[in-house]
Parts: C-alpha cells; sequence; structure tokens
C-alpha cells in the first residue's frame, strides 16, 4: 500500500493512501473535534464539525477532514481563528435545538456534544432556541430512544446496517423535522445487538439495564471476558460499590472490535440475581438447609472417602464445565485423576459429540485451523455449513459482514433450515439442504469442483497424498441422486463450488448442524477434505489464499474444557492417556502415581457408566447435565442410580435441585483466570466484584476439597495454576498469564512451523446419506439449536434478556401450521414418544415444511426432554393456554 | 507603646457607655443572627409537590472535596431521575459549599444548622433527614 506524508499540526505523520484525514489524525493521537465520523462505520459527514485548513499543491481551503483523502505535502491545521468560528457556529446550531439535559443524562460525561461544547468553551447562542420536546420512545425492554438528543450523525443507522446487518432505524422525514426511528414508527423489533448504544455519541441512545444508577466518572471499568458464547467477546463491566451496573464495549479490546450481541450487552442482571445459591447447600431429608462451608466440605470429603474406600476410585463420575475458565478445569481433573482416582471424567460437548476433538486437532496439525476468529474478516470466501451464525455466534457474523463490506466476501450457506444471515454480499447462495443429505451434498460439491476443474487438479495431486483415492470416492456420486436427496438443486451445487473455489481466502465455519448429526463425523472429515482441496490450490505464490476451517462450539470455553483433558481420552492438551510416556511425564509434574485402572483401552462413557449402576458418585462442576445431554430421559434415569451428587453452581440447576450437596460458586465477575474460544484464542478474565454472598470461586472450592483430603492443593493464585497448565499441556506451553494482559493467547499459532511439511492425506469418504423422515404418529422431526437470546441458567436469570425473548418457541413451517391450523402465537404441545412440553408456536419460513425447531437455549423448557435420537419424531397440537 | 492602649481603652470605654454597638453574642441564651451567605449544614430542597429536586446527577459527590456525599439514582414511575438513596456524612462535610455550586438544580443549598454535635457515633444523615427542613420550611 502507498504510503502518504503529510503535516497535520505541524505534527509529520505517514498514512496509507486513501485514508481520510480524521482517520490519519486519529491513528496519530492528533484530536480533531467530529461527532459523526467513526472508525467502524462507513464515511457520512452529516456533522459539520470537523472542518479544517487544508493546504494541498500551493492552495489553502478548508475541508471537512472526514471526507477528504490525505495527499502527499498536504498541510492541515486544526486550530485556526477561522476555523473554530466555524465549529462555534455549527454548535450553536447544535445546541439551538437540543435538549440539554445534562444533569438526567446518562451520558453525561461521556458525551461527545458535552465534550466538544466544553471544549469549546460555549456560551448561550445567537439562535433562537427551540427544544425539541419528541416523547421518549421506549418501546423495548433494554433500549430508550430520547430524540431529542439526538444531532442527526446517523451513526447508529450504519451500525445497525453494517455491522448487525439490521438496518431495524433509519431517517425519517426530511429537513428540521427528520428524526431518527424505526419504519412506521413500529416497535423497535431488532437483534438488540446495542449497537447503536454504543456508536451513539450522545444520550439519545440509553441503556435501559442502567437506569440510572451510576454515571459514568463513578464507575470503575474492568475488562473481562462475555460469559456467554463461545466468540469470547471482550466486555467491559462498569462496577460501583462491588456491583456491575452496566456492560459497555471498547472498540480497542478483544477480538470483537466492540461489537457485542445482546447477551453481552444486556445480559449481566444474573450476577446479582436474588437467586443465587449465597451459602453451601446440604440436603436433608429432601430439603436444601443452608451449611457452613468447613462443615459442606468435611461432609463430602467424608462422603467421598468412604466411597472411594468402599468401591474404589472409579465409581466416582466428575462432569466438568464448559462455563468455567480452563484453571478451574484443569484442577478439576487433576483432582478427579489423583485425588479420587478417577478416570471417569467428561465434559457435556464430548458427550454430544466425542470424535470432535480429535478432528480439530487434526485441522490445526494440517495448518486448516491456525487463524484466529479475526482470520474470517479477511475471508474472500465465506462458508457457513450447518450453523446458525446469527443465532449461535453472533459476534462472528459482525466480522463476517466486515468481510464482506471490505473484501467483497461471497456467501456460501448451507444449513437444513433457512437461516437469516443478513448481509450485503454480491454473491449469497443457500443450499438449503434436507435432513441427513449433509454428506452427499458435500460430496456432491467435491465432485463438481473437480470434474469441472475449478481447482488446480495438477497441483494438488503433487502436492496431496492420495488425491486419486478422493476421485474414486466421489466418481459414483451422482448428481442427480444428490440433488434429490438433498433438495438442493445442481445449479445451486454448481454456483457454490464456483464461489468456494474462488482465489483467495476461503474461511469455512461448521456447526451443530454438522456436529450432531449421525453423519458429523463422517461429514467433518469431509469438509476437511474440501478445505484441503481448496486450501492447495489457491495457496499459490500469484494468490496467497488460503482455506480455514472453524468449528462453531457452544459455550465460553467449550473449547477450553476439552483442552484442560476434561475429557476421558486425553490427558491436559490432547496427550493420550494410554501412552505411558506421556503418563509418566505427567505422574513427575503432579508428584503422584496413577492408579493402576485409571488408564484404559477403552475410553469410558460415563453416562453408560452410569446407567449400568457403575458410578456411584457424581462429581459436577458447573454443569447442567440434565438440561444439557442430549438425551434428556436417559441422563435422568442414570442420576437415579447414583448415591451421592456433588453440584458446584451459581444457580439451583435441575442437576443441582437432585444434588445432596450444592456449593455456591461464584460467577465470570468474581473470579480470574482464563477461557478459550471457538477459535482456540485464550483470552484472560479480569475479577470485578468480590463474591457475592458466601460464594466461592470453583477452583478454591476444589482446592478446599482437596485438602480436605489430604492432598496439597496449595494455590493461592490464578498464576501457579496456569503456570502449571503450561508445563503440563504441550499446547499451553507459550502461555503466559501475564502477557495475556496485553495480548490474547492463540495455540495453534505455535504449532505453525510445525505443520505443512507432510502432505495432506484425503479421508475420502464415500457419500452417505440417512433419511430422516417423521413417523405415522409423529410426523413431524424436531431439531434444536441455539438462540440469540438465551444460554442456559445465566440467561434466564437476567431480567433485560427475559423480557426480550420471554417464553421458549417451536418454529413451525407456515404450509404445516396451516395444515395443523395452528396460528402463529398459539400455545401448542410438542410431544415426541418420550415426553411432551409445552410452548408458543412461531409460524415461520425459517423451517421447512416436516421440520420443526426448538431452541435448545432456554432452561425452563429442557427440550432434551423430548429427544431420543438425533433427529426425534413429534407431533404438534394446540391446546388451552395457561 | 501608650498609644495603642489608649486607642484601646478609648474603645471600651465607648462600647460601656452604649453597649448596643456590642458584638458579644450571649450564645446559647440566644442564637445568634447569622449572616445571609452563613454555610451551615447542607440541606435538599423539595419542589413545589413535595419531591426532592435532586436529579442524582451525582456532580456534588464528585465535587465534594471531603467526599461526604454518596448517592444512588434510580427510575420512578415516569422514568424520571431520582435519588433512592441519598447520604451526607456531617462529620465529614466542611461546609465548603461547593455542592451547593455545583448542583444544577438548586437542590443542595447550605442551610443555617451548625449544632452538629452528638453522642452518635456516625453522623450519616440520609435523603429523609436532609429533605426535613425543606419540608418544615415548605409547610
Ligand atoms: S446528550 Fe450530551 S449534551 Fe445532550 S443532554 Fe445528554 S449529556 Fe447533555
Ligand atoms: S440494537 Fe442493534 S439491531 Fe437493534 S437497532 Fe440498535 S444496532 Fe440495530
Ligand atoms: S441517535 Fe445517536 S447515533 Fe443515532 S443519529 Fe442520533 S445522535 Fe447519531
Ligand atoms: S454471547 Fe457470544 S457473541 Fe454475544 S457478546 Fe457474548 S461472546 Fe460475543
Ligand atoms: S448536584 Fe444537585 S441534583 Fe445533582 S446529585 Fe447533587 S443535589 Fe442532586
Ligand atoms: S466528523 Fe466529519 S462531518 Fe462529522
Amino acid at each position: 500500500m502507498k504510503m502518504i506524508h503529510l503535516t497535520i499540526d505541524d505534527k509529520s505523520i505517514i498514512a496509507p493512501e486513501g485514508t481520510n484525514i480524521f482517520q490519519a489524525a486519529l491513528d496519530n493521537n492528533i484530536y480533531i473535534p467530529g461527532l459523526c465520523y467513526h472508525p467502524k462505520l462507513s464515511q457520512f459527514g452529516g456533522c459539520r464539525l470537523c472542518y479544517v485548513e487544508v493546504t494541498e499543491r500551493k492552495h489553502t481551503r478548508h475541508r471537512f477532514a472526514c471526507a477528504h483523502p490525505v495527499s502527499e505535502g498536504m498541510v492541515v491545521k486544526v486550530n485556526t481563528t477561522e476555523v473554530n468560528r466555524h465549529r462555534k457556529t455549527v454548535m450553536e446550531y447544535l445546541l439551538a435545538h437540543h435538549e440539554l439535559a445534562c444533569p438526567t443524562c446518562n451520558k453525561s460525561g461521556e458525551c461527545g456534544l458535552q465534550n466538544i461544547a466544553h471544549e469549546l468553551n460555549m456560551s448561550p447562542g445567537r439562535f433562537k432556541t427551540v427544544r425539541m420536546s419528541a416523547p421518549v420512545i421506549r418501546d423495548n425492554p433494554v433500549l430508550e430512544l430520547n430524540r431529542n438528543r439526538c444531532i442527526l450523525c446517523g451513526r447508529c443507522v450504519s451500525a445497525c446496517k453494517e455491522i448487525e446487518g439490521v438496518g431495524a432505524i433509519d431517517f425519517q422525514n426530511r429537513g428540521f423535522k427528520t428524526v431518527i426511528g424505526t419504519a412506521f414508527d413500529r416497535p423497535l423489533d431488532c437483534s438488540f445487538c446495542g449497537g447503536c448504544l454504543a456508536v451513539c455519541p450522545t444520550g439519545a441512545w440509553q441503556d435501559r439495564t442502567l437506569g440510572f444508577s451510576g454515571r459514568p466518572w463513578e464507575f470503575e471499568s474492568i475488562p473481562t471476558i462475555c460469559p456467554y458464547c463461545s466468540v469470547g467477546c471482550t466486555i467491559v463491566l462498569n462496577t460501583k460499590e462491588g456491583s456491575v451496573r452496566r456492560v459497555v464495549s471498547n472498540d480497542k479490546l478483544g477480538i470483537n472490535e466492540g461489537n457485542l450481541c445482546v447477551k453481552g450487552r444486556f445480559g449481566h442482571e444474573f450476577i446479582h440475581s436474588p437467586e443465587r445459591i449465597k451459602t453451601p447447600l446440604i440436603k436433608k431429608d429432601g430439603e436444601f438447609q443452608p451449611a457452613r462451608w468447613e462443615d459442606a466440605i468435611e461432609m463430602v470429603s467424608d462422603k467421598l472417602k468412604q466411597i472411594m474406600e468402599k468401591h474404589g476410585g472409579n465409581v466416582i463420575g466428575g462432569i466438568g464445565s464448559e462455563k468455567c475458565t480452563n484453571e478451574e478445569n484443569y484442577l478439576f481433573q487433576k483432582f478427579c485423576r489423583t485425588v479420587l482416582g478417577t478416570n471417569c471424567i467428561d465434559n457435556i460437548s464430548n458427550m454430544k459429540a466425542p470424535f470432535l476433538n480429535g478432528l480439530l486437532y487434526k485441522s490445526v496439525e494440517r495448518g486448516f485451523f491456525t487463524d484466529s476468529l479475526k482470520g474470517i474478516e479477511n475471508a474472500n470466501t465465506l462458508f457457513f455449513f450447518g450453523v446458525d451464525i446469527t443465532e449461535a455466534i453472533p459476534v462472528v457474523g459482525c466480522m463476517a459482514r466486515k468481510a464482506i463490506q471490505l473484501n467483497s466476501a461471497n456467501v456460501v450457506i448451507a444449513n437444513p433450515r433457512n437461516i437469516i444471515f443478513k448481509n450485503t454480499a454480491k454473491n449469497d447462495v443457500r443450499l438449503t439442504y434436507s435432513l441427513g443429505s449433509q454428506h452427499i451434498l458435500l460430496n456432491a460439491i467435491i465432485k463438481v469442483i473437480i470434474e469441472d476443474k475449478l481447482v488446480d487438479l495438477k497441483k494438488i495431486e503433487s502436492s496431496t497424498s492420495n488425491f486419486s483415492s478422493l476421485c474414486s470416492s466421489v466418481q459414483n456420486v451422482s448428481l442427480s441422486n444428490a440433488e434429490q436427496l438433498s433438495g438442493v438443486s445442481l445449479e445451486m451445487i454448481r454456483s457454490a463450488a464456483k464461489l468456494l473455489t474462488k482465489p483467495g481466502n476461503c474461511c469455512i465455519v461448521y456447526g451443530k448442524d454438522v456436529i450432531e448429526d449421525p453423519l458429523g463425523e463422517d461429514t467433518i472429515k469431509t469438509l476437511l477434505d474440501l478445505c484441503a482441496l481448496i486450501d492447495v490450490s489457491n495457496h499459490s505464490d500469484i494468490h496467497p489464499g488460503r482455506a480455514s476451517i472453524f468449528c462453531s462450539r457452544y459455550h465460553n470455553n467449550s473449547q477450553g474444557v476439552n483442552d484442560m483433558g476434561v475429557v476421558p481420552e486425553f490427558l491436559p492438551g490432547y496427550v493420550d492417556i494410554n501412552d505411558a510416556a506421556n503418563k509418566e511425564k505427567i505422574e513427575k509434574l503432579w508428584g503422584i502415581k496413577f492408579s493402576g485402572n485409571i488408564v484404559s483401552k477403552n475410553s469410558f462413557n460415563l453416562i453408560d457408566l452410569a446407567k449400568n449402576g457403575n458410578v456411584k458418585s457424581l462429581y459436577v462442576m458447573g454443569a447442567d447435565p440434565l438440561t444439557e445431554y442430549p438425551n434428556g430421559n436417559e441422563i435422568r434415569e442414570c442420576i437415579k442410580n447414583i448415591e451421592f451428587i456433588v453440584v458446584q453452581d451459581s444457580f439451583m440447576t435441575e442437576t443441582a435441585k437432585l444434588a445432596d450437596v450444592v456449593f455456591p460458586s461464584s460467577t465470570f465477575a468474581e473470579k480470574e483466570g482464563t477461557y478459550t474460544n471457538t477459535g482456540f484464542t485464550t483470552q484472560r478474565l479480569n475479577r470485578a466484584i468480590s463474591p457475592v454472598g458466601n460464594a466461592k470461586t470453583d477452583w478454591e472450592i476444589i482446592c478446599d476439597i482437596a485438602k480436605k483430603m489430604g492432598q496439597s492443593f496449595s494455590y493461592r493464585e490464578i498464576k501457579e495454576i496456569t503456570e502449571e497448565i503450561k508445563k503440563a499441556a504441550p499446547v499451553y506451553s507459550g502461555f503466559s498469564y501475564d502477557r495475556l494482559r496485553r495480548k490474547e493467547f492463540h495455540w495453534p499459532s505455535l504449532l505453525l512451523d510445525k505443520i505443512g511439511s507432510n502432505k495432506y492425506t484425503f479421508f475420502a469418504i464415500r457419500d452417505k446419506s440417512l433419511k430422516v423422515k417423521g413417523e405415522k404418529e409423529f410426523p413431524l422431526v424436531l431439531i434444536t439449536g441455539a438462540s440469540m437470546n438465551h444460554q442456559g441458567a445465566y440467561s434466564a436469570k437476567s431480567k433485560a434478556l427475559v423480557s426480550v425473548a420471554p417464553e421458549c418457541f417451536v418454529e413451525i413451517n407456515d404450509k404445516d401450521a396451516k395444515d395443523m391450523q395452528i396460528k402463529n402465537g398459539d400455545m401448542v404441545m410438542v410431544e415426541s414418544r418420550q415426553g411432551k412440553l409445552k410452548m408458543r408456536s412461531k409460524v415461520t419460513r425459517k423451517s421447512p415444511s416436516g421440520i420443526v425447531f426448538v431452541p435448545d437455549a432456554y432452561v425452563n423448557i429442557p427440550i432434551n426432554m423430548l429427544i431420543y435420537q438425533e433427529y426425534t419424531p413429534v407431533k404438534i397440537y394446540t391446546v388451552l393456554d395457561n | 507603646m501608650i498609644i495603642p492602649l489608649m486607642k484601646g481603652l478609648a474603645l471600651t470605654f465607648k462600647r460601656f457607655i452604649n453597649p448596643f454597638t456590642c458584638v458579644t453574642e450571649s450564645y446559647p441564651d440566644i442564637r445568634p443572627r447569622l449572616a445571609k451567605r452563613f454555610r451551615g449544614l447542607p440541606e435538599l430542597q423539595v419542589e413545589d409537590d413535595g419531591r426532592e429536586k435532586c436529579v442524582a446527577c451525582g456532580l456534588c459527590a464528585k465535587v465534594c472535596p471531603s467526599q461526604c456525599i454518596s448517592i444512588e439514582g434510580a427510575e420512578d414511575e415516569h422514568f424520571r431521575r431520582y435519588p433512592k438513596m441519598y447520604e451526607l456524612d456531617s462529620f465529614r462535610c466542611i461546609f465548603c459549599g461547593f455542592c451547593e455550586e455545583a448542583c444544577p438544580e438548586r437542590a443542595i443549598l447550605l442551610g443555617d444548622s451548625f449544632e452538629l454535635a452528638t453522642d452518635k457515633n456516625s453522623g450519616i444523615l440520609d435523603k429523609e433527614k436532609l429533605l426535613e427542613s425543606a419540608r418544615r420550611k415548605k409547610s
């Protein structure tokens, strides 16, 4: 890129060609007043405040800094008499009908308009003041719009359109009557990402979760990581008097550029929810009694010891947490493996898809998963396969839209449902395949790629080891058969194949719909093949493009819990537990000897063991298997067989209700540690407040019990645990807790030099497909997935999120609904052979005919009660409301 | 040396003849007349409808050099901003009057009470206490 030299206020600076003066000044810490320009948004030029004097090619003129590109030798003056006079006049106009309610306005103290008025030393203006008195719009639970404070800078309109892709708001009317509003003044019905709130330079948008409970200067700002989905956005907690008052974003921190979704921004109220468990609870005669910490710990350690003496340690099962930190999960598996002497540990994500860890590690080794999530922003082609980006990982959607805007990226979306992903891509190909046909669809794409020579076949042949077997495996794929089975027209398959193989970076993101399909493992393997095909061909000296693949996990630390080895087959860092050398290394580090039965050739499935009555006691840390395990009945049956259950959690979850002892654990705001997001990026949490009630952090609880049971778990701070993780888990060897303050840690980058030397071997799996159909009595097929508004107990206890999305719903295709005479909003019963649940209907075109969709994120509707196989047949009928 | 002495005695003599120009206050028997701009204990002011004028903007708390004011704002049923909690530690207040000066609503004024000695060991006054005198004056 060509660099331009210019001078702003006697400071020589260098800026890339095409930058505007405003941005160049911003990058060099030179201040130019301006309210409508925002680095994240397209330039608008509406506030007229950034007026500067520009001398270029010997002409001195006045220009708007945000609308004028830099040029060689340019001289810019920000503060001349003339410029200041102009600025003051503009401010006079702006303030002439501004509400000027600073004492009651929440923005006061961080308001762009106020700041500039202060800087320019504004006094009452020369113009007649006409204060606006439009009514304040409070039609939704999280955002309030006070148009009297709006200066029509247009930032919110652009943010909503460009970043969130929603376009819920726009300018209305013309001239003096211009205001910001929704179409036809309908109540705001959007994704409630709060992007408008974050970019608004004035107090026009307000965060209703804050109420009036604090002022910006009273808050302490603590950056930390969002506790919900697996994107791992950085959020900034604003605390006052030891409680969290609001969440704000910071464009300069983390991977999300200040973009958040509704959960991250408004879902913080659970931290101080009255329903938090605040003391340890011991069950006596079926009732929980509050207990002292010492008593509860003693009771648990005694009981566990008894069980160990009677049956040996391996009858104790442990379930780690996808929501706790890496350190806590590390300690948890160490506790189970050393103190309890059991290898019967697992976490829910691994129970759902035990093959995933191995495949992910393989994709890292192959170099397809070495970019952090931010890499999506550099994509030229985006392929979302079986993942509902908007609902599951919303901020990745923002990154994708950035790629679409900056690189004109193309989008290919394959999903069994017509998912919503609003964007402005030139090519947006949707492959809505029928359930069970994902693998054949993928094979058809590969076949088209090879047959139409969309990639450099010669190059692939020479740089992979078994291209011929891939060719022969797709040879038999009949495209017409694929077309028929998947319901995707050949034309669409062809155009998808064409887009995927376009030169440049290709990012593939797959998610739940792929992973939890019976053919999930094969599909992911074939996806890797596709990735290799594109990567090898795209990566040349002329086109330095790469293909990368990302997996969308569910919870904030679903990746970390697996990295930390809370799985039966791996020690921390994907080290095979059956390998004697590895075992020895860990034994030395931990200073113990594993008991003989800890290492086993066949990996345990905790639930199977429990079903057969081989698990006498269960220790659950921060998980709710009862609502999260795919098959609700099965897990409830298993739990019945278990004598003694210990749960650490912040809320009374379904699992906690069945426990014998519940320890109150602190939430993310009350602890330190690290989370690893779905793109393998490890980021650090910062403690914002002290634990609520008598709660303790999960790692402290584990240390206490371990100590009580006679082992020295003498960690005093998180850093000691991270130091140990560094030694135990090879992939975390470059990890430094202190460095995380400044920069996140991304372990695949460390493996970069080790990869790439050996040739890729295709899996070359012959196409498979499943017949997924309803039954006579249960004609519809149920699928589940993430929800943007909810995720487990945390969101259910956050008032704002509950009012945004109060009820669980079932999405029914409009044709099906018509046949069944169900109207939108009816109360319906969803019944499978295993159970039934009552919820609202939502008649949409999102789910195709024959398929109904229920989000699995509402804890009050445990949808797993209905599920007994991957695609459960259900029937739906209306019932009375109440 | 003798001249200043004479001057002093002259003044004594003058007061002796006309005791009404005397400045000695017979406090506590008679409450002293306070200057108009006397700065006593801060008092919160009320609107005509009896609500507090304060909108919990927090400027007084910010400006207070002895940090004796703490405020919790909240939203009332008409979505107005009001102080759910307003506390002033009378032990710490140094009667500088900065809060009065900072207040954009003229909701806090330094009043005329100065008899603040107490046998309690906390001088924290809550909102009701701080509003008392203004309410009394209103009715
Ligand atoms: S938007 Fe800014 S200037 Fe306007 S009332 Fe609020 S704080 Fe004051
Ligand atoms: S909350 Fe997000 S989606 Fe809703 S109007 Fe604001 S920017 Fe648009
Ligand atoms: S609401 Fe805020 S961001 Fe939107 S136009 Fe008005 S001042 Fe700008
Ligand atoms: S829920 Fe996910 S996308 Fe939303 S703010 Fe949190 S981490 Fe980001
Ligand atoms: S400055 Fe006035 S309005 Fe603001 S909090 Fe203090 S008393 Fe209330
Ligand atoms: S910042 Fe340039 S016109 Fe608003």
